[in-house]
């Protein structure tokens, strides 16, 4: 029988593998795909809850849904930008573009 | 299939109805105008702010819910709402010189400025958490492009990547913290959870401490406070100026206005847990961001940290929490958004092409060359370190009067000891005006009726708040209430 | 015992492996294709939680929109990742700490929290009930989504397209 706590069990690893992502990968494109991955961690929670939950009313898909169109959009800007970066700075590794002082 | 519509209630949404239709139109307008003339659309965006300000007026009258109890219409909401208006107001009064200056007037500036402002009111408006995420979400977009708005410069781009990266794995912590909030409550709407988690649920649920926990990260990052500032000097250091003063005096305040709805309100009968942990983190903000901004020689990174350590103020009065605690929070952003736009707008006046002139030795002998930029930027450093007669200094009083009321003496005294430490650094850009040699001969400082105007809103505001902040105060008391149950 | 948690065990087996590629992975490309079969495997597990319309955006959107635009990215900022070149930054140390350390807590939470919910709530037909629930209750967040994806599209323009003078 496949209960609420293997979602969210599993949502709770792919969450932390998304974030170990971010922290490490140098290339922006490797970390915008890691948030991609913590992004889907989180929906897998919301729509787990949502089939579970007494009140159900799809609150927890309909999030899921807007989350999905932000993640688009953010995608989108964070692919621009990098595009920018690359014309100006030929690289789009994150520590070697480091002007500021981190 | 029948569907029953809801009562689409036009009438609650007007001001956010008429920001969203100016940008719209900005958008439009933009395509008819030369290159070199885009001045008329900050004053249609000007104009659609006062609008909107204009329509918010009739809505203070009954507090209510409207779209199914997903935005609401109380004055807490309308308070911030103004803040916005009046914010966006400000910065788009000092944004057209510095646009032409740097050669980047682009029209979609504008309607990007109103988007945000957009998502800003949505996140004192909203009810519901889906509303509130949108909105943050819609300011933040906005923000990562006007990040980097320059994008001829190597750091405008470094500031965009940043903000993009560093927010989105905001939002993603803000996100799960959001689900384990609706796992644990079973609901997403904020006032479903407050009387959910009111009559007694049980409050040692651990999906409601994670939830918690992620909300304050998420937050935690947007609102820049220690240890998730890491991205902020950066993303303010390379943003163009006026973009930078709209991030450190608008997005702080609407995130704050989120995190007060959410935490003082939808999670008060958890407060003696998380109030533990912002405490720390209201010692770490303001310690670290006062201690680094002694270091900083670049006026705009200076203010990055100053804007650090103040976060860490507001959570003093967030830790504090009541109705003392709750309306020095709405004086101090107010105050604190009226002082460092005007800092800015004097950094900018004085700032020459290609963002120079903003180093702490290029201030010297301002006092003698440009009097009345340097006496306003005086008033803005004196506001900032907190004192008397100004805004910083009130705002500050109450925050600490708060803080020790609801018992944290130690943590007002930390703060205090804090503030004694910033005037350290706030005076030497006023000491470096007027006790310093001018360094070699810059080039000739261009202002605008419009800049000047700013400057003159700015100054009167700091002063107005230090000398009579009663009206004021009166007006926060109310505007907080409605969180306090 | 039915089919159900078997072919659970093997969407979250294939979703947690294409995951680990995505982050470890040497070549970027493989990690977007990666990305895609990680993509796969959570919309698997929507249709097992009965949120077909969901499954469908998700393939739709992510496989479909996300990592085409991803793909995109990667061949034009393309340079050698070849052998040697360092894929990971030097805090790799602290990020395992702090993901360690987060992911403990999690499983705790869960461990102490869960009711162990294994009823499901009724579901009602998935689709009619979506679409029904955006143009009444989330009529607003509705319209907000295309404002954000309006102001999206303008600043992706912006940042994008190439200085024409």
């Amino acid at each position: 029988m496949i209960t609420l706590s293997h979602y969210l069990a599993l949502g709770a690893i792919l969450f932390i593998i998304g974030m170990f992502g971010v922290l490490t990968r140098r290339n922006a494109i490797g970390i915008l795909m890691s948030i991609e991955l913590m992004l889907n961690a989180v929906n897998l929670n919301f729509v787990a809850f949502s089939r579970y939950l007494p009140p159900g009313a799809l609150t927890g898909q309909v999030f899921a849904i807007f989350v999905i169109t932000v993640a688009a959009a953010e995608a989108a800007v964070g692919l621009a930008i990098v595009l920018g970066l690359f014309r100006n700075f030929r690289t789009v590794n994150v520590d070697e573009i480091n002007l500021m002082k981190w | 299939m029948e569907i029953t519509l809801p009562p689409v209630d036009l009438g609650a949404i007007t001001p956010e109805l008429i920001v969203t239709g100016t940008a719209l139109v900005i958008l439009l307008v933009d395509l008819f105008l030369p290159r070199d003339r885009k001045t008329p659309l900050a004053y249609l965006s000007l104009l659609g702010l006062v609008l909107a300000f204009a329509a918010s007026l009739p809505l203070w009258g009954r507090a209510r819910y409207a779209f199914k109890e997903s935005i609401s219409l109380d004055p807490f909401s309308l308070f911030f709402s103004s803040l916005f208006l009046l914010i966006a107001a400000l910065t788009i009064l000092i944004s057209t010189n510095y646009l032409e200056r740097e050669e980047i007037h682009r029209g979609e500036y504008y309607a990007l400025l109103l988007f945000a402002t957009l998502g800003m009111m949505l996140l004192a408006k909203g009810m519901d958490l889906v509303v509130l995420f949108l909105g943050l979400e819609t300011l933040s977009i906005s923000l990562y492009t006007l990040a980097g708005f320059m994008r001829a410069r190597l750091r405008s781009n470094e500031s965009a990547l940043k903000y993009l990266l560093l927010g989105a794995f905001a939002s993603g912590f803000l996100l799960y913290g959001i689900a384990f909030l609706y796992g644990a409550t079973g609901t997403t709407n904020l006032k479903k959870v407050a009387v959910f988690l009111g009559k007694g649920a049980p409050l040692s649920d651990p999906f409601l401490f994670i939830g918690a926990g992620l909300l304050i990260v998420g937050f935690g990052f947007k609102v820049a406070t220690v240890p998730f500032h890491m991205w902020a000097p950066d993303v303010y250091e390379g943003a163009p100026t006026s973009v930078t003063a709209f991030m450190i005096a608008g997005t702080k305040a609407a995130a704050f206005s989120a995190f007060l709805r959410i935490f003082l309100y939808s999670l008060a009968p958890l407060k003696p847990n998380w109030s533990a942990v912002l405490w720390v983190l209201a010692v770490l903000t303001m310690t670290l961001g006062n201690v680094v901004a002694i270091a900083q020689q670049n006026i705009k990174r200076m203010l990055a940290y100053s804007s650090i350590a103040h976060a860490g103020y507001i959570l003093v009065a967030v830790v504090a929490g009541g109705e003392l605690g709750g309306s020095s929070i709405l004086f101090y952003l107010l105050a604190y958004a009226l002082m460092n736009l005007g800092a800015f707008a004097v950094v900018i006046l004085l700032g020459q092409k290609g963002e120079e002139n903003l180093n702490l030795p290029d201030y010297a002998g301002v006092g003698y060359r440009h009097p009345l930029p340097a006496l306003a930027m005086a008033i803005f450093m004196f506001s900032l370190a907190g004192i008397p007669p100004t805004a910083g200094f009130m705002g500050k009083f109450y925050v600490f009067s708060a803080a020790v009321k609801a018992g944290y003496i130690g943590l007002a005294i930390i703060g205090v000891l804090n503030s004694v430490v910033s005037v350290f650094f706030y005076l030497r850009v006023t000491v470096m005006m007027y006790m310093r040699e001018p360094r070699a001969e810059v080039g000739p400082i261009y202002t605008s009726p419009a800049l000047a105007a700013a400057l003159v809103i700015a100054v009167w505001g700091t002063l107005q708040l230090g000398l009579f902040p009663g009206r004021l105060l009166e007006l926060a008391l109310r505007s907080i209430r409605p969180l306090l149950g | 015992m039915s089919i159900e948690l078997p072919v659970f065990y093997f969407l979250a087996a294939i979703t947690i492996g294409a995951a680990l590629i995505v982050v470890l992975g040497r070549n970027i490309v493989h990690c977007a294709f990666s990305l895609v079969l990680a993509f796969f495997g959570v919309a698997g597990l929507y249709v097992l939680l009965d949120a077909e319309f969901l499954a469908a955006v998700q393939v739709l959107i992510y496989v479909g929109g996300i990592t085409i635009l991803l793909l995109f990215a990667i061949m034009l900022t393309s340079r050698a990742s070849g052998p040697g070149v360092r894929i990971l930054n030097e805090q790799l140390g602290l990020s395992a700490l702090i993901a360690g350390g987060l992911f403990f807590l999690l499983i705790y939470a869960l461990w102490k929290g869960i009711p162990a919910l294994a009823i499901k709530v009724p579901t009602q037909a998935n689709v009619p009930t979506i679409g029904r629930v955006l143009m009444t209750s989330y009529v607003l967040p509705f319209e907000v989504a295309s404002v954000l994806l309006l102001a999206a599209l303008v600043g992706a323009l912006i940042l994008a397209r190439k200085e024409k003078d």
